[in-house]
């Protein structure tokens, strides 16, 4: 992956400009935050802002803090929970911020001063959580609302953090990768790929070609997972339990082939720096190859059936608008952004791997309601059997590891479009060893535009909706 | 149309797994056992020293020599102590200790120099009868995540699947704790997540049962480094510890993730357990 580091940090305070330029709303098209995250060095802290910038690329802003720094929330509010969680970690002032509370150390008791009382003549409020009822992750959900209409709702996330990336700090990077694979255990498999990735990138090691395709194939079975489990549970939150089962018994298809012919259910284990831990063997491949297109005309065949009814249509149609505008001002990434117009796919924008000797298609949608971003899961299940069908109908021969020398030191940067949307981690190494890991998963990125979908809503629609976005809890929280 | 839905599901044949294949069966959950007559002191010292989670431990013994330690609560499956293992650790096909009624029950020990496994017998299950007696085989469960990855998560709810529906034992999901007979808890307990992981076990009526889903959940897993192992530099301190160190636990299923059928098992098991 393309880095680029400010070159010659001669001053703070160009550096800073130089940075908050790239965000500005009023240039033609605007850099895209991806991430702003702090390293502790020898003597002060360092901030490092990740931006996409249209025509370039991924650049890195560095810059050394003293003092107080400005905010780039009200540049871009997609830089909110970024500044906050800084803030958190390296006690950073942001000028500026709108509302720089505790982000991952909120300690244990709901202070209610933490939130925004709404009020007015008919006004109530809902708490939800962090302990919901399902089989499902925790977090605190605060409706403000008027009969059944939520006028306002705010998220306190960050329960499951476990101090992910410090827990990296200190490994050998050839052996980090079981540690990414338990950020969020759905994408175990993307995680595992950007952060070897990463690794390979400070190595300087290529990966060899059956590896690659291989990773390809791994990726797009957890996308394919993922968006059929994804559509069924969004029929099941309407009530229409014979798809959601059907949908349920076509996922444990593929993961019971996946457990024939690789070992694990979600290929957890198998990405590996360098490389992979084990293959699908030859003699399998087409054995493979038939589930896959029998799971997928299944499950074609129920979409489509399911979606043509009129119970589920009426559901599913205007419920959680996103705007493209507040999706933009948010940076949201992956299916949600693309069921609202945006056509960014880290397969497509800055393609790795495998995904670099692809022409990708990427389906867009427009209307931003529950409905498109089930049709865009819909949508990306095809071509993500048509990309795992044609790469194992060309699987190159060959060794699947390439051998990691030395003890390198770096600073490298890998994004990975996960089944969430655009996932990246940045590394730093000494002698072989994690001195800093920052990942930013999609779920973070994609959390604060969840209430903005909500409101105007009724708040029975909420667990559709919430459905609808699939954000992953440990993932955000790390 | 609906009932084009409803015809598709009509003709479609039923994928129910026989309860004889699910249980103890464990493929696809990467657990590692040992191959006893190929078992040396060399490779025991050199598979401990790669596990990224201490779940492969020696210890000396005083007259026999060498022993390995392999705790399953421990283990995530990451399965280098198979690929450096020379054919001493292979893949297990069947596992006997899901659901482990005691956290020692998840600990299996293999002489280093014979291969011979030493028989530790398990502790006496504390007085568990209860459920059984008032509720025969039909049990609620609220499941608790109190800091998984939620890889566990994936895996409780692919057990309402047509393969494995749990309904079928009379094993029910419920949303409120206040509806449980049992408590399945995944994940290390976050410190977020103490008061509130306090409160639910709280909000369920006795008798109840708790269960440690996971090697996080059983012992705290790769997020968790203990004292005895130098790859995470000592304990974390944004978790509280696994599950057993603020509830009583009463059952413990390993894996990382355990499969759908060994949670079957492991659930099953900590009933039979409890009719005792």
């Amino acid at each position: 992956m393309n880095l680029k580091l400010a070159n010659d940090r001669l001053d703070s305070a160009i550096a800073l400009r130089e940075t908050f330029a790239q965000f500005d709303p009023a240039r033609p098209s605007p850099a895209r935050l991806v991430s702003i995250f702090g390293s502790k060095e020898k003597d002060g802290v360092n901030l490092h802002y990740l931006a996409d910038v249209p025509g370039t690329g991924y650049r890195e802003f560095q810059y050394r803090v003293e003092g107080s720094v400005p905010s780039l929330t009200s540049v871009t509010p997609a830089a909110s929970w970024h500044e906050r969680e800084i803030h958190d970690q390296y006690q950073v002032d942001f000028d500026g911020h709108p509302a720089l509370l505790p982000l991952l150390r909120h300690g244990q008791a709901i202070d209610d001063a933490q939130f925004l009382k709404v009020q007015g003549k008919g006004v109530c409020e809902v708490p939800v959580g962090p302990v919901h009822a399902g089989i499902i992750e925790p977090g605190h959900f605060r409706f403000s609302v008027i009969g059944d209409t939520v006028l306002h709702l705010q998220l306190r996330l960050f329960y499951t953090h476990k101090g992910t990336e410090k827990l990296f700090e200190g490994s050998p990077a050839t052996e980090a990768s079981p540690i990414a694979e338990s950020v969020s255990g759905d994408n175990c498999f993307a995680h595992a790929v950007a952060y070897c990735q990463a690794v390979e990138e400070i190595f300087q090691v290529a990966v060899p070609a059956k590896a690659n395709a291989l990773r390809l194939v791994g990726l797009e079975i957890e996308r394919l997972l993922a968006h059929i489990g994804d559509f069924g549970a969004l029929c099941g939150d309407v009530a229409f339990s014979v798809p959601a089962a059907y949908c349920a018994r076509i996922k444990e298809d593929l993961l019971q082939a996946s457990i024939k012919f690789i070992g694990t259910r979600y290929w957890r284990g198998i990405a590996i720096p360098g490389g992979l831990q084990r293959e699908i063997p030859a003699t399998s491949v087409r054995e493979f190859q038939a589930i896959v297109r029998t799971a997928a005309e299944d499950f074609f065949g129920i979409a489509e059936q399911a979606l043509n009814t009129p119970s589920l249509q009426d559901r599913f149609e205007g419920a959680g608008v996103l705007a493209p505008a507040v999706a933009a001002d948010l940076a949201v990434v992956g299916p949600v952004a693309r069921a609202c117009g945006s056509k960014f796919d880290v397969r497509r924008n800055h393609p790795y791997g495998e995904y670099k000797n692809l022409n990708l298609d990427v389906p867009t949608l427009h209307y931003g309601d529950v409905m498109a971003r089930a049709r865009i899961r819909v949508e990306e299940a095809r071509v993500s059997v048509r990309l795992i069908l044609d790469a194992l109908q060309a699987l190159p021969e060959g060794p699947i590891r390439a051998p990691l020398s030395g003890f390198a030191s770096g600073q490298a940067f890998a994004a990975v479009e996960s089944p969430r949307g655009e996932l990246m981690y940045w590394l730093q190494l000494q002698e072989g060893r994690i001195t800093r890991c920052h990942l930013r998963s999609p779920s973070f990125q994609n959390w604060p535009a969840l209430p903005l979908a909500v409101a105007g809503n009724i708040i029975a629609d909420f667990p559709l909706i919430n459905k609808s976005f699939n954000l992953s809890y440990s993932g955000c929280d790390r | 149309m609906i009932t084009d839905v409803v015809f598709r599901s009509l003709k479609s044949r039923s994928q129910l797994v026989p309860v004889e294949e699910l249980l103890n069966a464990c493929a696809g959950s990467r657990m590692p056992e040992i191959v006893p007559d190929r078992l040396t002191s060399q490779i025991a010292a050199t598979v401990a020293e790669i596990c990224p989670t201490g779940a492969i431990t020696v210890e000396t013994q005083n007259d026999s020599g060498l022993s390995l330690r392999l705790d399953y609560g421990k283990c995530i499956g990451c399965g280098r102590c198979v690929d450096q293992g020379q054919g001493a650790i292979r893949l297990a096909e069947r596992f006997t200790r899901c659901g482990g009624v005691s956290r020692e029950g998840l600990v299996r020990t293999w002489q280093a120099g014979s291969g011979a496994e030493e028989d530790r017998p398990l502790p006496p299950d504390s007085a568990r009868d209860q459920i059984y007696a008032l509720l025969g085989r039909a049990l609620n469960i609220r499941q608790l995540d109190p800091g998984s990855c939620n890889g566990c998560e994936a895996e409780i709810t692919a057990l309402t699947n047509p393969y494995y529906d749990l309904e079928r034992f009379g094993i029910h999901f419920v949303a409120s704790p206040k509806h449980a007979d049992m408590l399945l808890v995944t994940g290390p307990i976050t410190r977020n997540m103490a008061t509130a992981a306090r409160k639910t076990l709280e909000a369920v009526p006795a008798p109840r049962l708790v269960v440690a889903v996971g090697a996080c959940g059983c012992s705290g897993g790769i997020f968790y480094p203990g004292e005895s192992h130098d790859h995470g530099a000592g304990t974390n301190s944004e978790i509280a510890g696994p599950v057993d160190a603020l509830l009583p636990v009463d059952g413990y299923i390993p894996g990382c993730p355990p499969t759908p059928a060994m949670l079957v098992t492991g659930i099953l098991a900590v009933l039979r357990r409890s009719r005792r």
